[in-house]
């Protein structure tokens, strides 16, 4: 037990939460350091017009040691270019500190893997690029990154808040919030026309009709996985999920809550769906739906940017009867599930305070801001100051990319509104919620959907209920 | 000058030979101390530990405690996908290890044949065999893609079936035919190689006899062949039922469980737990919950080795 010795509001999460003697003294601590961090801040890209002071705590600003080798290990960006000012800007971190920064890039789908290795092995790359809740799978090697994110909130403003409840455990921040991939629909408005359709549907029931109108013109059906897909799959069918009032797990995280007539609802909508025209695929994986667009083999597909954007700058094959939409809305309101990826120090690393600093220049506005607008919005900030980011809402700005940020706000996490855990990543990485549809889909939106909820209860309850 | 034979003959030649004989056996167990050392720290200390695992609550970077056989009775009674790969797993290696050893055997027959560039025909049968079986297993799921499936291209073209085909990762039924359809592929040039190094070392004058007391061709294959073959299909039996028991990456690449989790075999549940999950202790009870099995199987094998024909 903590010796409490009152209580305090913390901002970002609006929760009581104990305030003891050891975060009082830190707290103090960390405010005497700050006062000198200003010039420190300022060559982080800070200094000067904070938009927002309202950080707990003061902050000590991570210096770089001239001399030292930094690994960063994340996924191959889908926007190619993407990856290249990435780099750029790590190596130009490099020059300016002395600094040797190599990025390693593997698929995303292999990314766990190697970092459940180098966990174990407590060995491996200074900084692994964590998906999801990871930061709750691996918190014993993430180091304690809260003085970084308090010297990124006091420059930047408030975490978004699917970064945030990622990045947090047990209120520390154990990774850096770096970037959001938004996920929209992207629809062919030339076959949409010829079906009648004269505006990406707004809710899941114009959505069925939409797929229903499609499939009667004989066009290419819209089309989603229902399969092991780490994005595209649980960023569909979570939503559909929520935007029904259902949910995997009651907000205790405790206990599943599944079976309920709310997670019947979003089937029942499935699989008139399916009924309707919607094509759903049990083996498609995240690359499988951008192929089948680029091959004129569906009208519209839930993803990221990448399609619509290699579309634009690659393939010019489809990019002028291409725009995006918002995940439509359910009965229960609008709600939408991304990508998120955040940085985490690994605590084996030789050189963490190295490392920190380079994730600090990474976050600064003006580097982060060359990021997205070469990524062409395929990445979103995870702070309030890019809520606005010129690739949105600039001049040059392109219309047809404002989906993608609109659906960043109503973002949820797996497990949702349980807040994320070891169960919630658990239950994410076994596909619960996407089995349970996929079963249900079956036999052409025929499946037996008792069954399936009740196969998805005892997988959670195995889950969520298991003795420590 | 006396022979060989004379020195040997001469009085204490017995204490020399025996000195040598237990000098010979000294550097034996010398010579055999690397080969141990590499099973040791590179198998048995390895799984010794997973067994220890399977004991524990383990998860990355938590020792976890000794939790006794609560990890198995878990898995038996609550995780209903282990039951679905435990399921698959016996159906995945009994139907292709059956495939295996009759394609296999077909193989071998033909390839001893005396027949034109008999040498590059041996050679590229072994393609399946040599190719990793990550690009393979890859090129496989590009031919059994939904959307630009060859082998429905062919088959439509063929008018064998009708426009699109079959979703083959989409039904469960076809994806785990797809996954035997790839084991077997990739599998059986191990069986023909096998067995036609075997068949070289049956004598011809045994058919020629057969041949001149009027055996038909499937009596000299049953009464000559089997029976000569037996240590060889036994010992290519047992390999090739352990490594497709333990089989993880036509399954992982091919599928990885999907759809439904209705392809998982006990190799991808165990990393689904262990990797993604992070849940070692599970994963590791997951991953040698066959042991006791393999092992019966292995001692079966063996003592049937042992056995005069």
């Amino acid at each position: 037990m903590p010796d409490s010795a009152g209580e305090f509001i913390d901002p970002e999460r609006r929760l009581w939460v104990p305030w003891t003697r050891r975060k009082f003294l830190g707290a103090a601590g960390l405010t005497a350091a700050g006062l000198a961090a200003g010039p420190l801040l300022e060559a982080c890209g800070g200094g000067g017009s904070s938009q927002s002071s309202s950080s707990p705590s003061s902050t000590k600003v991570p210096q770089p040691r001239s001399g030292a080798s930094i690994r960063l290990l994340q996924w191959v960006h889908f926007v190619p270019a993407a990856d290249t000012e990435f780099i750029r800007q790590c190596e130009e971190f490099g020059s300016k500190y002395g600094v040797k920064v190599a990025v390693e890039r593997i698929t995303a789908d292999q990314l766990q893997t190697k970092t459940a290795a180098a966990v174990e092995a407590s060995s491996g790359p200074d900084i692994i690029q964590m998906q999801y809740g990871w930061p709750h799978l691996y918190t014993s090697q993430c180091e304690d990154v809260t003085n970084e994110v308090n010297i990124l909130t006091q420059k930047l403003g408030a975490v978004a808040q699917v970064n945030d409840s990622f990045s947090k455990v047990d209120g520390v921040y154990r990774a850096v919030p770096f970037t959001v991939v938004p996920n929209a629909w992207t629809y062919r408005t030339d076959y949409f026309q010829k079906a009648g359709l004269n505006a990406w549907p707004k809710t899941w029931d114009a959505f069925a009709d939409a797929a229903g109108k499609l499939k009667a013109a004989g066009l290419p059906p819209i089309s989603q996985s229902v399969g092991h897909a780490y994005g595209d799959s649980l960023t569909m069918w979570n939503p559909v999920l929520w935007s029904h009032g259902g949910k995997e797990v009651n907000s205790d995280g405790k206990s599943a809550a599944i079976n309920s007539k709310e997670t019947r609802a979003a089937i029942k909508w499935a699989q008139g769906a399916v009924k309707a025209g919607l094509v759903v695929h049990p083996e498609w994986l995240d690359p499988d739906n951008n192929q089948a667009y680029h091959a004129d083999r569906i009208s519209a597909t839930l993803n990221g940017a990448s399609i619509y954007l290699r579309e634009k700058n690659e393939f010019h094959h489809f990019d002028k009867v291409t725009d995006n939409g918002v995940v439509p809305a359910g009965p229960k309101g609008l709600f939408t599930m991304n990508l998120i990826f955040n940085h985490a120090v690994m605590k084996y690393s030789p050189e963490k305070e190295t490392a920190k600093a380079l994730l600090l220049y990474l976050m600064d506005k003006d580097n982060y801001l060359k990021y997205t607008k070469i990524a062409g919005g395929y990445n979103a900030g995870p702070f309030a100051a890019f809520e606005n980011d010129p690739v949105f809402f600039g001049p040059d700005a392109d219309p047809k990319m404002k989906s993608f940020q609109q659906v960043v706000k109503p973002g949820k996490w797996p497990g949702w509104p349980a807040p994320p855990s070891k169960q919630t990543a658990q239950a994410q990485t076994q596909y619960i919620v996407a089995d349970m549809f996929g079963k249900s889909l079956q036999n052409n939106g025929a499946g037996d959907a008792e069954s399936a909820v009740k196969e998805a209860e005892s997988r959670l309850k195995a889950i969520f209920e298991r003795p420590a | 000058m006396g022979t060989i034979a004379d020195r040997v003959a001469t009085p204490g030649a017995g204490r020399i030979r025996s000195r040598l004989a237990a000098r010979e056996a000294r550097l034996g167990y010398l010579l055999l101390l690397p080969t141990v050392a590499v099973l040791v720290v590179f198998l048995a200390w390895p799984f010794l530990f997973g067994l220890w695992l399977s004991l524990t609550s383990a998860e990355l970077q938590d020792p976890g405690r000794f939790i006794g056989l609560a990890n198995y009775k878990f898995e038996f009674t609550v995780d209903r996908p282990f039951l679905q790969a435990f399921t698959n797993t016996f159906l995945y290696t009994g139907v292709t290890t059956v495939f295996k050893l009759g394609l296999g055997m077909v193989m071998a027959l033909l390839l001893n044949q005396v027949f034109p560039l008999q040498r590059f025909v041996r050679a590229a049968l072994l393609l399946p065999w040599i190719i990793p079986t990550v690009l393979s297993t890859l090129a496989w799921k590009w031919m059994f893609d939904p959307t630009f499936s060859v082998v429905n291209w062919l088959g439509v073209h063929l008018h064998l079936i009708t426009y699109p085909g079959p979703n083959w990762f989409g039904n469960t039924g076809s994806a785990l035919v797809a996954l035997m359809i790839v084991n077997v592929w990739r599998g059986m040039p191990f069986y023909g190689i096998s067995f036609l190094a075997g068949l070289q070392t049956i004598p011809t004058d045994l058919y020629e006899a057969a041949r001149v007391d009027g055996a038909s061709r499937w009596q000299q294959f049953i009464y000559i062949t089997v029976p000569k073959l037996r240590p060889v299909l036994l010992v290519v039996l047992l390999l090739s039922t352990i490594l497709t028991f333990a089989d993880f990456q036509v399954p992982f690449i091919l599928t990885n469980g999907a759809p439904f989790n209705s392809t998982h075999v006990l190799a991808t549940w165990a990393y689904q737990w262990g990797v993604p999950g992070g849940a070692i202790g599970l994963g590791a009870a997951v991953s040698v919950v066959l042991f006791p099995l393999l092992a019966v199987l292995v001692a079966g094998t063996l003592l049937l080795l042992r056995r005069p024909e």
